[in-house]
């Protein structure tokens, strides 16, 4: 069982609100180190420079989306093995659909419960400590 | 002038001139946003919180309610053309008017100043409390609005705006 407190976290959000929401939740479940990005491109070069565990990222932002987010991960020989878990809308199932066929390692819908974040963490990493 | 009028849960987001939406608030708040370069504008209009003893919401449930209702509209402009730093907003309702209800109404006007000063969106103008309902009639291209007091009472919908899914989603990829 991993311990919450060991998983590094990248998460990106264009939304400050649901960056702090989702920052709080992750604290809530024992996770020490939480960083975040307002855009993929910053995400992006920060995790490219200071790897993490898991990335959480919006799907809808604008720039670079969730999508193109994901595939520039996992395309990179040195951080494309990262967990990548994506937040989508709820009529978003064609985006789900491609983010699978991605490589994206689970999803979450918005607006989701503390609850089920920590279900779809855990699905990947195992039960958390 | 085309009408367009929205009910708790919904939002209209218009791009054309001479569009007017409106809506009927009580409790309920109405964020009226614009991006006046872009002439592009929004309005929702959502209750956060049960007006019941039985179903109350928590106040993570609350916020998570009203983070992505805006967040349904902010993302539904910027897709027609808006930027998230040029928004400004109208702020109407939060009237405190069926007694036994405690402060609902408070709650919300109290989510949506705050949510605007988080994401750093001004607030042009803001009619919040009280104990009156408001007509809100928004003029989304010109990003101008008008808040009449109405003295009958607005019926809400005893219902929470958005569902809350628990499990995440029903597609069963993984």
């Amino acid at each position: 069982m991993p311990a919450a407190a060991a998983i590094k976290v990248m998460v990106v959000d264009d939304q400050t609100s649901m960056r702090a929401m989702i920052r709080r939740a992750l604290q809530d479940l024992g996770f020490k180190d939480v960083r975040d990005k307002a855009s993929a491109p910053e995400a992006l070069s920060a995790i490219k420079s200071d790897r993490v565990h898991l990335v959480i990222s919006d799907f809808n932002m604008p720039e670079m989306d969730g999508l193109q987010f994901l595939e520039a991960v996992r395309t990179d020989p040195v951080i494309g093995k990262t967990v990548f878990i994506m937040l989508t809308g709820s009529a978003d199932k064609e985006i789900v659909q491609k983010a699978a066929a991605l490589g994206v390692n689970n999803y979450v819908v918005k607006p989701f419960a503390p609850a089920a974040l920590k279900e779809k963490i855990e699905r990947v990493f195992g039960e958390l400590t | 002038m085309r009408r367009v009028s929205i009910v708790q849960g919904e939002n209209a987001i218009v791009v054309e001139p001479d569009v007017v939406v409106s809506t009927l608030l009580g409790s309920c708040v109405a964020a009226c946003l614009y991006d006046p370069v872009a002439k592009v504008g929004g309005m929702n209009h959502f209750l956060l919180g049960e007006p019941s003893s039985d179903h109350r919401v928590s106040a993570g449930d609350m916020q998570r309610y009203g983070v992505h209702a805006m967040e349904l509209l902010i993302n539904g402009m910027m897709a027609k053309g808006a930027m998230r730093n040029r928004l400004r907003a109208h702020l109407y309702g939060g009237a405190n008017i069926v007694s036994g209800l405690g402060s609902i109404g408070s709650s919300n006007a109290a989510f949506a100043h705050r949510f605007m000063k988080t994401e750093g969106i001004e607030v042009a103008h803001s009619d919040l409390g009280g104990s009156s309902a408001r007509k809100i009639e928004f003029l989304p291209h010109e990003g101008r609005s008008r808040c009449t007091k109405v003295a009958d009472r607005v019926p809400e919908r005893p219902l929470n705006p958005l569902p809350l899914p628990v499990a995440g989603g029903d597609l069963e990829l993984f």
